[in-house]
């Protein structure tokens, strides 16, 4: 393919566009500039189905695909409908594995709902383009709940701004955790489907953040994403989760917002939350919101020791000022160029320093704010109710909370390395959503991350009223943790999707 | 049947010519293409010479792709050594019928009198990236979904079943069925890439690879090349004693993509071209005593008997069924219904004859040529009564295009 073409397939396919005619309500995709039936005397106006529930009207398990597709084996193509089959449209069924070889009753799908998923559909070999489309699918009573997106009214701004939403996304698949990963404290990880890497690992906890904040996404007009997994090089995985999530104001077949793609090994999310909010508070910056997504399809090369450590999975955080659901009181960082962990352009994987990734770069680094913290808003480890910290294994963030004097029980809840590994980017920011998924209005949280190489950011939290009405709106980490949905594969197959360069 | 027809024909075929198909790794598409030129020409009872045909129409899918061959004309100019306007028409599996109708056109519209219609295809060349390229006949969100040529047929062939014949082995069998019928026609087919029986239990335990569509549902990959000399029907005296008439030639064409259909279990085109078709001949689909049908997957020689009006729609399974059941045991395994009886691809089919994608609709005109004049020797269909009426049916792609034509003996 070339890249025109590419530019063409992202305005449609991104986010399912269809048009629909205004005068008899004839739907077509994809879009056309008028109505059969009506002629070119009515209007077509466009719509999108992204945040619809579709229903599988008919397809096949294709068993010998296209050479595109051979990444994946065998899977399901279908054919799916939206508006009570006003329109229908091609797609693939994702994160689902075909178990055996015997013949798969298609008709037992068929009028069933299934959900969109914004992956990756193929890509012109490890040195062309990447394609992703939302004409991938899961099934409603599947690994990922339907959710609605709708609108609300803010109802007040505060002085102080914080956090007004956040989504957290922990893929489907797991890989059980064997002797090395429990030394290390961790029972299972998550891993990517082949068809998912770090960008729409952010798609899908941004769509869920703005699902959770229920705001106009037109409104956000900055965005940062913190990765050390981007899929390219050069290239804005930034630029396509605005395209996809329609982040800004749209112009043309663009928007009017901005962010960068920042790496800081796993803060690169968290050093620009202070940004977001210092941003929102800007007199020129014309937008409420800001977006911070740190998103990591966290990488270790075979049998290294941060083979049996590392997840996959994003979170994505709204900062603003209206009903903010935890303020931001208190923001420190500490930096030391520190080489414990770096990977070299070019290099598939990461190289680290062994045992010297711990006491003069992590404990040092990560303890020195958190006592900073402490002495700095005058408050002793008993007045906060939750810490959570960067978590590359379970047993880092528990010996330097407790050398700082928290409680076992103040760590625990943020301790969801546990079930899903080391999330890299994602790793505070998805314990901290772990954490406000159970707080209560008052509550007071310290989040304290940690980049190699190396820094660590510590933010203090205080959780408001708002917390209550937006929950009912959130797809809880617990709930993906414990969905009965997840599934299992072995280490084979964990390398195979996790690794998404393929010999040539 | 009233045998007057309302219309003039649109034009006469008077010889026929076609390779053997199959994989045919030794020749390169134009000698092949040349080579069926060459059999059509000299099966012209009273002579005919390549200085006398006027125009050529080629149909083929996949030539620019499978052998980097664009301009066939030229080609054709070279290997044929005449200088004449020919015109190559692309319509995906239909691209053969397609030349045809417009060969066809081209004769009734008065411009020419002798007319060489080509359809060729080379598929075997592209070994490993053939089921890539099919996808060139779909639309490319289909692609990106997946979805092969197959996965789309199965598509079509899961919504029957669910719409049509859920919790019904027999409709599942009826599936099969036409698979085992059509190479039991190809046995005695000298040029079909299958010559050998299949059973229902092979059929339904070969590999799958499109569920619910398995291997032995499939037409296969196919290397291969017809011809046919249509004339003036005035004229056609002059070259034979038999010609055979074309007395409806017609086109419809759909959106290229399956799923923007309003129905998936029927082929839109497909019932305008016959119904088209059946009109401009003035006869009913039950004069229709043979056809050759698309199959390129079984479903859709069952659609096609729906579409057509032979079957109402959703019971095309059970006639199959039934008369597979009846008939097993015969020459060629005729479709009856309600008393009528129509025997679909005496020659095996896409399925067993082969299906070199843009010599089929060609193809079947040479069939329904040969069966008509009696010629189809060791394969010459038996029937009771007199045999005069034949259609052919090529679609392309998903049903985005279909030709039907309609062939007599005796006008």
């Amino acid at each position: 393919m070339s890249e025109p073409i590419a530019r063409r397939k992202i305005i449609m396919d991104y986010r399912i566009k269809a048009s629909k005619c205004e005068m008899c309500g004839k739907v077509y995709f994809p879009p056309k500039s008028f109505c059969n039936l009506e002629g070119r005397v009515s209007k077509v106006v466009e719509s999108d189905y992204f945040y619809s529930k579709g229903i599988f009207y008919s397809g096949c398990v294709i068993r010998k695909p296209t050479n595109k597709f051979n990444y994946l084996k065998s899977f399901i193509s279908c054919i799916v409908s939206f508006d009570n089959g006003a329109v229908k449209v091609p797609g693939r069924i994702t994160d689902y594995r075909l178990n055996n070889d015997d013949e798969i009753d298609i008709t037992q799908y068929i009028g069933k709902g299934v959900i969109p998923r914004f992956r990756r559909i193929y890509d012109d070999g490890n040195f062309g383009l990447i394609y992703y489309s939302s004409f991938n699918f899961s099934f409603e009573d599947d690994y990922y709940p339907y959710q609605e997106y709708k609108v609300v009214k803010p109802s007040g701004k505060s002085d102080k701004p914080g956090i007004i939403g956040y989504g957290i996304y922990i893929p489907k698949f797991r890989i059980k955790g064997d002797e090395n990963s429990r030394e290390l404290g961790i029972l299972e990880r998550a891993l990517p489907f082949a068809d998912e890497d770090a960008t729409t690992f952010a798609v899908e906890a941004g769509k869920r953040a703005l699902i959770h904040s229920a705001i106009n996404s037109q409104y956000i007009k900055k965005c940062y994403v913190g990765s050390e997994s981007a899929p390219y090089v050069v290239k804005p995985s930034m630029a396509t989760i605005s395209q996809v999530l329609e982040l800004g104001e749209k112009f043309d077949d663009g928007f009017f917002s901005g962010g960068v793609d920042a790496q800081f090994a796993c803060k690169a999310a968290t050093d620009l939350i202070i940004d977001a909010a210092a941003l929102v508070n800007y007199p020129t910056f014309n937008g409420e919101y800001v977006m911070i997504i740190g998103s990591d399809n966290a990488q270790a090369a075979p049998n290294d020791p941060l083979d049996f450590s590392v997840g996959a999975g994003a979170a994505a955080f709204i900062i603003g000022k209206r009903d903010v659901i935890a303020t931001i009181d208190y923001y420190i960082s500490y930096t030391s160029d520190t080489p414990d962990f770096y990977r070299r352009d070019g290099c598939e994987y990461p190289k680290h320093g062994g045992r010297f990734t711990g006491e003069p770069a992590y404990f040092k680094h990560v303890c020195t704010v958190m006592k900073r913290a402490l002495k700095d808003t005058n408050l002793s480890p008993r007045d906060i109710n939750y810490v959570v910290l960067h978590s590359p294994n379970a047993k880092f963030p528990m010996a330097a909370a407790l050398q700082v004097g928290f409680e076992k029980d103040q760590i625990e809840p943020g301790l969801i390395v546990k079930k899903v590994g080391n999330l890299y980017s994602g790793s505070s920011l998805a314990a901290l959503g772990a954490v406000l998924d159970i707080s209560k209005p008052g509550d007071k949280i310290l989040m304290v991350s940690y980049g190699s190489g190396a820094g660590s950011d510590a933010y203090l939290f205080t959780v408001t009223k708002n917390i209550e009405s937006k929950r009912e709106r959130l797809i809880k980490v617990q709930d993906q943790i414990e969905n009965p949905h997840r599934e299992y594969v072995d280490y084979y197959t964990y390398r195979e999707w996790k690794t998404k360069n393929h010999p040539l | 049947m009233d045998k007057r027809l309302y219309r003039t024909p649109y034009a006469a075929i008077v010889g026929a010519g076609r390779t053997k198909f199959g994989e045919l790794w030794y020749v390169n598409p134009e000698k092949l293409l040349t080579e069926a030129g060459e059999r059509a020409l000299e099966s012209v009872d009273h002579g005919l010479r390549r200085k006398d045909i006027e125009a050529c129409f080629f149909g083929s899918f996949l030539n620019q792709v499978t052998n980097k061959l664009a301009l066939m004309p030229g080609y054709m100019s070279r290997e044929l050594g005449i200088n004449i306007p020919m015109t190559s028409i692309e319509a995906a599996c239909a691209s053969g019928g397609s030349a045809l109708y417009n060969a066809c056109i081209s004769i009734k519209s008065g411009e020419y009198n002798v007319v060489l219609v080509g359809g060729i295809e080379k598929m075997t060349d592209r070994v490993n990236k053939i089921i890539d390229d099919m996808m060139f006949a779909c639309d490319s969100h289909e692609f990106d979904a997946g979805f092969t040529f197959a996965g789309l047929y199965a598509a079509i062939m899961a919504r029957y079943i669910y719409e049509y014949g859920r919790g019904n082995d027999k409709c599942k069998e009826a599936l099969a069925q036409i698979a085992c019928k059509n190479h039991h026609h190809a046995v005695n087919n000298p040029y079909a890439q299958y010559r050998f029986e299949i059973t229902v239990d092979k059929v339904l335990n070969s590999p799958l690879i499109a569920d619910p569509i398995r291997l032995l549902h499939s037409s296969p990959i196919t290397d291969g090349a017809v011809a046919v000399i249509l004339v003036k029907p005035e004229l056609a005296k002059k070259y034979t004693d038999t010609p055979i008439y074309i007395v409806a030639s017609s086109q419809a064409t759909d959106d290229i993509s399956l799923y923007s259909r309003a129905s998936m279990t029927k082929m839109f085109a497909t019932q305008m071209a016959v119904e088209k078709a059946l009109k401009e001949s003035k006869l009913s689909i039950k004069d229709i005593k043979i056809a050759e049908v698309h199959d390129c997957f079984t479903i859709e020689e069952l659609l096609f008997l729906e579409d057509s009006g032979f079957v109402e729609k959703g019971k095309a399974w059970q006639v199959v069924y039934e008369s597979y059941n009846s008939f097993n045991k015969s020459k060629h395994i005729p479709y009856v219904n309600n008393g009528c009886e129509m025997i679909v691809n005496l020659g095996g089919g896409l399925k067993a004859d082969g299906h070199p994608i843009g010599a089929t609709g060609v193809r079947q005109v040479y069939e329904c040529f040969k069966q008509l004049r009696g010629e189809a020797g060791g394969n010459q269909v038996d029937i009771d009564g007199d045999l005069n009426a034949s259609l052919c049916h090529n679609i392309g792609g998903t049903g985005g295009i279909a030709n039907v034509h309609i062939l007599v003996r005796d006008l």
